[in-house]
């Protein structure tokens, strides 16, 4: 028998859980199918905290909004079939599935292929090694399974997903050797590399892998510099000790299902369905959203999910054309923030943005880097006031989609602007408190509180810290400047933690005034040890 | 493209029956073009089906083409064409399951004696002897030496390869959608772009869609399309290297293990004649469920294997089950090579010897007469 | 995939490259280099070489090397390769049992 619904949706990633919500609110009876034991797609590796603004949940870990999407999904009574595979996309909208043994077939009056994305590969002599893993696997063994996927880490890639997981790496106490990019730029947003240098991992930009190391797995790794045509240069070999190549090298969308319908495909970073403006594809009915319809990243995936989802009501008589023209409406506005900024999809590979939106001129540093140096960030106003006694360090000098560091400070005290990729500035005139919401509420971990007045000689640096064993009230250890080099030493003077602040602790640590400026992270331990 | 392009023959369809063409004209000297409405070579049944390399079962008319292309062309392919294809002539075993298909195999046998193809009778126990793997059910099964497998992607791509190094011209992505005459001789064809192609020799190796090209100068062949459908399993330890078929058989009817181990099965659930029209095969829902089914009925050994890949393909089903192959009198310069009923992979390579043969005015190697396009003129 | 090629087209001969022993194909263990000589055999599309060597035919269909084989084509022809000439897509999209395969629910 073939039971039929108002909509089918295939995954239940942010895409496919936000239009099953959607569609159901709108009174489709929905199913959504998934491969996987539990719900919500990659959400639950994604341990860090998310961009954007409220409305896109931003400033919230992934793993907080699979929950909460979870719950949402239940609440408006969508059927969410787990450890259900998806044979096929068959005629007449058919999609069969495998679950308990059995094999199932089903037909929707619209189907939403919100399926997601898989890790590209580079192959390089030894790459078939053990050992040789994509940054998604080192996510699950991680995140999800507890488990350190190596010792020491080479991450070939520097886009978001390297850099998130290297600090998630470094945060599992793995070391990471270096973050290398064949590219000359680091391709991901500059908080999170900064994040990242900070702890000391150098960024290798313009190198390759040449081969992994190993005869059973990988026991080593070298690397060489590359040509203008992403060759190796001879000479330029660098051998690094490392038990795990991790790939983080672009994704490919996974359109097997649209492919295997019919539907008309495109190139769009990958060889994706053809749309129309609500995730349409060249077959009635079948609809895309998330990274399927084009590589973008888990808040626009969200948004494209409840677009599909308002297509497929509209088509099935759900929703009457005004409501859809105004539900659409917002959901555009709200995917058009996301869609602006020097990261944006229209920018992508520009090598020619010299300059923020405000005309600053933009780090080379943080991009070849992945730290910023004191005179480039001396060049832009909006990170330092300046003050006197403690003021924010806002580190964030690239046009990203973000603020929530403006609602975060009760007392006014940081302005994005309506538009979300405006560098966040102090307000004039206005006076911190020092309460560090700020500090635990930016999703690039940028912003500092910076006393250069504690104490006659001694400055107070308040910083996100994400690691664990959690420091304590007066311990000694290293300050570490933006590069990860030690500056000098440090006093831990408070370590806070909040519920609001949802595991950032806030580590204030006394050091040298003089290097106030420098110092951005603290490792606990002295120097030469 | 303003100009037509010549050559002494024209090939519409790049499959093994229109490469093998190709291949055996260059032979011979002629100058050769085949374009193919896909931009795949050989996308069509020649790429689809399951491998079959037989004699046996076949229908009267085409026993004598089987029999030659087993015989004189399959054994020597793989070194002629300089690629292995994999052919095995290790037999076709046909099962029957019950008691009421016994018969079948008799009429099958006395078939295939009638010219001069043996075939073995043996008992179910005999049955099981010869495959530990068949099911308890099995009553019978008929037996044919001479039959095999060969792997017909490799053996498809390796006939353009060698007709492709001898020279003949290759296009893909070239509809043909008329034929025109000069003087009464089928010359050219022209194309959805507008192009033409002119030669001596028009060849129709383009299954159903021959049909329409050959309505356009006025010939007909009863035709019609049918889908089937083939999966493909995970490769395991050599089982057997036999072809299996079941006669009465529904669900999984046919298939046999290749070189690399996985099973290849073909088979219906019974929904396939009337598939919603695409010009695309599409597997529809049930199929692969029936064939598995079926396989593991008369293979239970079988039933962990996963299936990794399914697909389907058109049948250019003839009206009396046997392909329309020679010139075509009406029209000279005109040849047919298509309506296969499913066994043109076999026959694909002797069709294109017989042709080519045809085409420079030499007496073909088996008499195609039984099969020619106008024996249709007299069914009632 | 109905693309126009003129096939008479003139590649060069195959000329072996360092990294030819690279495995591009890790399900069949197909090597660039056999891609690479295929190519220049005739197999000028996705589906060719696939048909002619097994790439993506293993376990995961293509899944890691379908982009690999597609760059290695694009960069032998000097053309790109348009998504509609990528591998096909067909089910299961997973591999399936034929004990589970054969049991379809009421």
């Amino acid at each position: 028998m073939v039971k039929h619904y108002d909509l089918i949706v295939v995954g239940a990633g942010p895409a496919g859980l936000s239009a099953a919500i959607k569609a159901a609110e709108c009174g489709m009876q929905v199913i959504v199918f998934d491969e996987n034991h539990r719900p919500g797609g990659q959400l639950f590796k994604q341990i860090h905290k998310f961009f954007g603004s409220k409305e896109h949940k931003a400033k919230i870990r992934g793993i907080r909004i699979g929950e909460e999407l979870l719950a949402e999904a239940e609440k408006a009574g969508v059927e969410v079939s787990l450890d259900s595979i998806v044979l096929g996309l068959f005629n007449l909208k058919g999609v069969s599935v495998m679950r308990n043994d059995q094999i199932e077939h089903f037909r929707g009056d619209n189907v939403i292929i919100a399926t997601g994305a898989s890790e590209n590969v580079i192959p390089f002599e030894g790459w078939t090694l053990p050992g040789v893993i994509g940054a998604g696997a080192a996510q699950t063994m991680m995140n999800l399974h507890g488990v350190m996927p190596g010792k020491r880490i080479l991450m070939v890639g520097s886009g978001n997903v390297g850099l998130v997981v290297s600090f998630q790496l470094l945060q599992a106490g793995c070391e990471v050797a270096a973050v290398i990019d064949a590219a000359p730029r680091i391709g991901g947003y500059g908080v999170h590399a900064a994040k990242v240098a900070r702890t000391g991992v150098p960024f290798l930009l313009s190198h390759t892998v040449v081969k992994a190391e190993g005869t059973d797995h990988v026991t080593g790794v070298v690397i060489a510099q590359v040509d203008d045509h992403f060759r190796p240069i001879p000479g330029t070999e660098k051998h690094f000790d490392v038990d795990i190549i991790c790939m983080a090298v672009g994704l490919s969308p996974m359109s097997q299902l649209t492919r295997m319908a019919g539907c008309k495909m495109v190139d769009n970073g990958g060889a994706v369905p053809e749309i129309n403006e609500y995730g349409e594809t060249s077959i009635p009915g079948i609809f895309v959203a998330g990274d399927v319809a084009g590589i973008e990243e888990a808040s626009s995936a969200m948004i494209t999910g409840r677009i599909a989802a308002l297509g497929a009501a509209r088509r099935g008589g759900f929703l009457q054309e005004e409501d859809f023209q105004t539900q659409y409406r917002q959901c555009l506005d709200s995917l058009n923030q996301l869609r602006q900024g020097m990261f944006c999809k229209l920018n992508k590979g520009r090598r020619d943005i010299t300059e923020t939106d405000e005309g600053y001129p933009l780090s080379m540093s943080l991009l070849t880097k992945g730290y910023m140096t004191e005179e480039e960030l001396a060049a832009i106003p909006t990170v330092d006031s300046h003050d006197c006694g403690i003021h924010p360090v806002i580190e964030c000098t690239q046009n990203i989609p973000c603020n929530p560091c403006q609602e975060a400070c009760r007392f006014g005290c940081i302005s994005v602007g309506e538009n979300i990729t405006r560098l966040p500035g102090v307000v004039p005139g206005s006076k911190c408190t020092g309460c560090g919401m700020c500090v635990a509420n930016c999703p690039g971990q940028a912003i500092f509180l910076v006393n250069e007045n504690y104490e006659e000689g001694f400055a107070a640096v308040t910083l996100p810290y994400e690691f664990l064993p959690v420091p304590q009230k007066g311990d000694q250890g290293m300050a570490l400047d933006r590069s990860g080099k030690p500056v000098c030493d440090a006093e831990v003077i408070s370590v806070k933690t909040s519920k609001s602040f949802d595991h950032t602790m806030l580590l204030t640590m006394k050091i040298p005034a003089e290097f106030a400026g420098k110092a951005r992270f603290y490792k606990p331990e002295k120097e030469g040890k | 493209m303003s100009n037509a392009r010549c050559a002494d023959m024209i090939i519409v369809g790049s499959g093994i029956a229109g490469s093998s063409t190709a291949w055996y004209a260059a032979q011979k000297g002629m100058k050769v073009i085949v374009i193919d409405k896909d931009g795949v070579i050989g996308n069509g049944a020649s790429s689809r089906n399951g491998g079959g390399v037989r004699v046996s079962g076949r229908l009267a008319p085409e026993i004598p083409l089987a029999k030659y292309a087993v015989e004189n062309i399959w054994p020597n392919l793989a070194d002629a064409l300089g690629v292995d294809i994999e052919y095995h002539k290790a037999g076709n075993i046909r099962f029957a399951f019950t008691e009421k298909d016994l018969p079948t195999l008799e009429t099958i046998k006395k078939t295939n004696a009638a010219y001069g193809v043996d075939i073995e009778i043996i008992s179910a126990e005999e049955a099981k002897h010869r495959c530990p793997y068949v099911g308890d059910s099995v009553t019978g099964a008929a037996v044919c030496d001479i039959d095999g497998t060969a792997n017909p992607l490799k053996t498809t791509l390796a006939m353009y390869r060698a007709a492709r190094n001898l020279g003949v011209a290759y296009y893909s992505g070239e509809e043909a959608v008329r034929i025109e005459t000069v003087k009464g001789r089928a010359r050219r064809v022209i194309t959805a772009s507008g192009n033409v192609y002119e030669g001596e020799h028009i060849v129709l190796a383009c299954s159903y869609q021959a049909r329409a090209l050959a309505n356009t100068v006025g010939v007909d062949f009863p035709f019609r399309q049918k889908l089937i459908e083939i999966f493909v399993t995970e490769p395991t330890r050599p089982m057997f290297d036999f072809m299996f078929s079941a006669v009465g058989a529904s669900g999984g009817a046919y298939g046999h293990q290749t070189e690399h181990g996985s099973f290849v099965w073909g088979g219906d659930s019974g929904h396939e004649h009337h598939p919603i029209f695409e010009e695309d095969a599409k597997c529809i829902q049930p199929t692969a469920s029936a064939i598995s089914r079926g396989t593991m009925t008369y293979f239970p050994a079988l039933a962990e294997l996963k299936v990794i890949r399914t697909w389907a393909g058109w049948i250019d089903l003839c009206e009396d089950l046997v392909p329309v192959i020679g010139p075509v009198e009406e029209v000279p310069g005109r040849m047919v090579a298509a309506g296969y009923s499913a066994h043109g992979f076999c026959l694909g390579p002797v069709t294109g010897k017989i042709l080519a043969e045809c085409a420079a005015g030499e007496t073909p190697c088996v008499d195609w007469k039984p099969l020619a396009y106008d024996r249709f003129r007299s069914i009632f | 995939m109905k693309e126009y090629l003129d096939r008479t087209m003139d590649i060069g001969p195959y000329v072996p490259e360092p990294d030819d022993d690279l495995i591009i194909c890790r399900c069949e263990e197909i090597t660039r280099g056999e891609i690479r000589k295929a190519i220049h055999e005739g197999m000028f599309t996705m589906t060719e070489v696939k048909r002619y060597l097994r790439t993506g035919m293993g376990l995961c269909q293509g899944q890691t090397c379908g982009r690999l084989v597609k760059q290695i084509l694009e960069q032998e022809l000097s053309k790109r390769i348009t998504p509609e000439a990528e591998n096909t897509a067909r089910a299961p999209m997973r591999p399936i049992p034929m004990s589970t395969y054969g049991k379809e629910v009421e």
